[in-house]
C-alpha cells in the first residue's frame, strides 16, 4: 500500500556508486545479502576499489548461536577484514570513529530493518553528508521506531497499528508521518476523546 | 528583474588596487540603507551608453553587516563590449549608477564542516564577503588565492586580516603552483569546495574534486560568462508578436529588451537559469553557452538561456 504521507521514507535496491573514492557499507540483520550485491559489483568495476572498502556489519539476533554471529559472510566472496558486531548500536559507534577521519570522496551504504537505517542516517547527518553520499535499502523487519508526540519518548520494535507509550503508557497511533530528524514514526494519542476505547489493535508491521 | 526593482546609488570611492582592478563603493542615493545580502551575493550593474545599455553582474565584496555601502570590484576586460571600459574610463567620484537588488547563487553552505576556497584574480571578490560570515570561527576554513604577481594580489591586505593563518597566496611570476589535487585529495567529510576566477581554475577545481569522487553537492563556484559574440540572427517572440534582429556583438537577451520586452533574469552570466526560455521554432541550431542546462536538455533545444546563448538559423521562434 502506497502512503499518502511525503516524509514516509522510500527506498531503492543499493548499487555501487562507482563514482566515489572510499566506501564504507553499513549492515545489520538481513542487510548482509544487499552489502554482497555491492561489493560484488564494486569488484566488477575496478578490483582494487575493495583495498578503499569497509565493511561493518551486524548479526542482531540476541537467540543467534554464538558460531553464527561469528560467522563472516562476506569471506565466501573473498572479502576479508569485515568488523563484525553483536547489535547495531555497537556498529553505529564504530561507524562514527571511522567517519571522523574519512575523507571527501566517501560513500556510505546502509542495508537493514528502518530503525538501524533511520539511526545510520542520523550519524551521517552530523558529518554533514548528503543524499548524493549516501544509500539505503530497507530488507528484514517492517517494525517501526515511535516517536511519541505527547512526552518524545521512543518506542522500538512497534509491529502494530496502536501501541502503548513505552514513556507516559499513553495509547499511540503510529502514523506514516516521518522524522528524518528523529529517525522516527509520529505516534499520536489515539483515545483522547473516549478514554480506553480503542481501535481494534492489528499487528501491521511485522 | 526589471527596471521597477533597481536602486539608484551614487559612487562614493574610486580606488585602483592592480593595474587592472578598480574597486568602486557606493551608497544609496539619500543615503538610506541598502538591501541586505548574504556573502557571494552579486549585483547587476545598469549602465547606460550613449550606444546602448550594459547590465553586467558584479560580485559584492564589502561585509554584509554593514549596509551603508556596497563594493564591488572590477576588472577591465581587453575584449570588454563596453561595460568594464565605461566603469573604468567615465565614471567618476559622485556619478550616479541604477543597481539589481543583490542576488546569492554562491552562498556558503550553513552546515558544511569546513570550507576550502579557492579564488583566482578578481575571483576573490564574492569570496571577501563570504570571509566577512566566516569571522565567528565556528567553520574551518582555508582559503587559497592564486594571482599573476604580488602586483595583482588585489585587497591582499584586507585577506590577511580577515583569514590570517588560513590564508595561502600563489604567484605565478614566482612560480608558485596551486596543486589542486593534494589539496582536494586530503579533505575532511563534509567539506564544501567554492571555486571563482579564470575558467581553466574552476575548470581544474570542479574535474579534479569529481574525480576524487566529491559529490556535485560539495561542489560550488561562479564565473559569469560575459555573452559571447556569434553570427547575427533573427528570432521572432511568439506572444508579443514581434521580430527582433541580434546583431553579433548583443546577446539575445540584450536585443530582446531593447526590443521593449521584459525577460525575467537574476545573474545574466549564464548561471541562475531564471531567463530559460522555451524555443517553439527552429529551423537551426542553438548555440549554447550557459552553465545550467544540462547536456541532454541543450541536446533537446527545447530551450535557451538568451542572457549567453545564440542560435545559428534562418529562423528561432521563442514563448515571449
Amino acid at each position: 500500500m502506497m502512503s499518502a504521507v511525503k516524509s514516509k521514507p522510500s527506498y531503492l535496491p543499493l548499487a555501487a556508486d562507482t563514482g566515489g573514492r572510499y566506501h564504507l557499507l553499513l549492515g545489520l540483520a538481513e542487510g548482509s545479502a544487499c552489502l554482497l550485491r555491492v561489493l560484488q559489483e564494486l569488484q566488477n568495476f575496478a578490483p582494487a576499489s575493495w583495498q578503499r572498502t569497509q565493511v561493518l556489519f551486524a548479526s542482531t539476533r540476541a537467540s543467534a548461536a554464538a558460531a553464527e554471529i561469528k560467522a563472516d559472510p562476506f569471506e565466501e566472496i573473498g572479502f576479508e577484514g569485515a568488523v563484525l558486531f553483536t547489535d547495531g548500536a555497537a556498529l553505529l559507534a564504530h561507524a562514527r570513529t571511522i567517519l571522523e577521519r574519512s575523507l571527501m570522496g566517501t560513500r556510505v551504504y546502509i542495508a537493514g530493518p528502518e530503525s538501524f537505517i533511520g539511526r545510520a542516517l542520523q550519524l551521517a547527518a552530523a558529518f554533514n553528508l548528503n543524499k548524493d553520499e549516501i544509500r539505503a535499502e530497507h530488507i528484514g523487519t517492517a517494525a517501526r521506531r515511535v516517536h511519541c508526540v505527547h512526552c518524545r519518548a521512543g518506542t522500538e520494535d512497534v509491529r502494530t497499528n496502536i501501541v502503548r507509550c513505552s514513556g507516559c503508557s499513553r495509547w499511540l497511533l503510529v502514523r506514516d508521518h516521518y522524522s528524518h530528524r528523529l529517525a522516527a514514526y509520529m505516534g499520536v494519542i489515539v483515545d483522547a476523546e473516549a478514554p480506553g476505547e480503542l481501535p481494534p489493535i492489528r499487528e501491521i508491521y511485522s | 528583474m526589471n527596471s521597477a526593482q533597481t536602486l539608484n546609488v551614487v559612487v562614493t570611492a574610486i580606488e585602483q588596487v592592480t593595474p587592472l582592478i578598480k574597486h568602486f563603493t557606493l551608497a544609496a542615493v539619500g543615503g538610506d540603507p541598502l538591501p541586505a545580502f548574504s556573502g557571494g551575493s552579486h549585483i547587476i550593474v545598469v549602465m547606460h551608453t550613449p550606444a546602448r545599455a550594459h547590465r553586467n553582474p558584479y560580485s559584492l565584496l564589502g561585509s554584509p553587516r554593514c549596509l551603508d555601502r556596497y563594493e564591488i570590484a572590477v576588472r577591465r576586460m581587453e575584449e570588454s563590449r563596453g561595460g568594464s571600459h565605461y566603469l573604468h574610463d567615465h565614471i567618476r567620484v559622485g556619478s550616479r549608477l541604477e543597481i539589481a537588488h543583490p542576488v546569492n547563487l554562491f552562498g556558503l553552505d550553513k552546515i558544511a564542516r569546513k570550507h576550502l576556497l579557492i579564488a583566482g584574480g578578481v575571483g576573490i571578490t564574492p569570496i571577501l564577503a563570504q570571509l566577512e560570515e566566516l569571522q565567528d570561527g565556528s567553520t574551518p576554513f582555508e582559503l587559497h588565492y592564486a594571482v599573476r604577481s604580488p602586483q595583482h594580489a588585489a585587497f591582499a591586505q584586507r585577506l590577511r586580516e580577515r583569514a590570517g593563518a588560513s590564508l595561502r597566496m600563489y604567484y605565478d611570476s614566482e612560480n608558485q603552483k596551486l596543486d589542486i589535487d593534494a589539496l582536494l585529495s586530503g579533505q575532511p567529510l563534509g567539506t564544501h569546495v567554492y571555486a571563482c576566477g579564470p575558467a581553466g581554475l574552476i575548470d581544474a577545481v570542479v574535474a579534479t574534486a569529481r574525480n576524487l569522487g566529491w559529490p556535485g553537492s560539495h561542489i560550488h563556484w561562479e564565473r559569469f560568462a560575459a555573452p559571447p559574440v556569434g553570427d547575427a540572427f533573427e528570432a521572432y517572440l511568439a506572444r508579443s508578436q514581434r521580430s527582433v534582429r541580434i546583431p553579433s556583438d548583443r546577446s539575445l537577451l540584450e536585443s530582446i529588451e531593447a526590443a521593449g520586452v521584459e525577460v525575467p533574469y537574476l545573474c545574466r552570466g549564464g548561471v541562475c537559469g531564471y531567463c530559460r526560455t522555451r524555443v517553439l521554432e527552429l529551423d537551426g541550431e542553438l548555440v549554447h553557452n550557459d552553465h545550467f542546462l544540462s547536456d541532454a536538455e541543450k541536446a533537446s533545444a527545447a530551450s535557451i538561456m538568451p542572457c549567453v546563448s545564440r542560435a545559428r538559423c534562418e529562423r528561432l521562434v521563442l514563448d515571449l
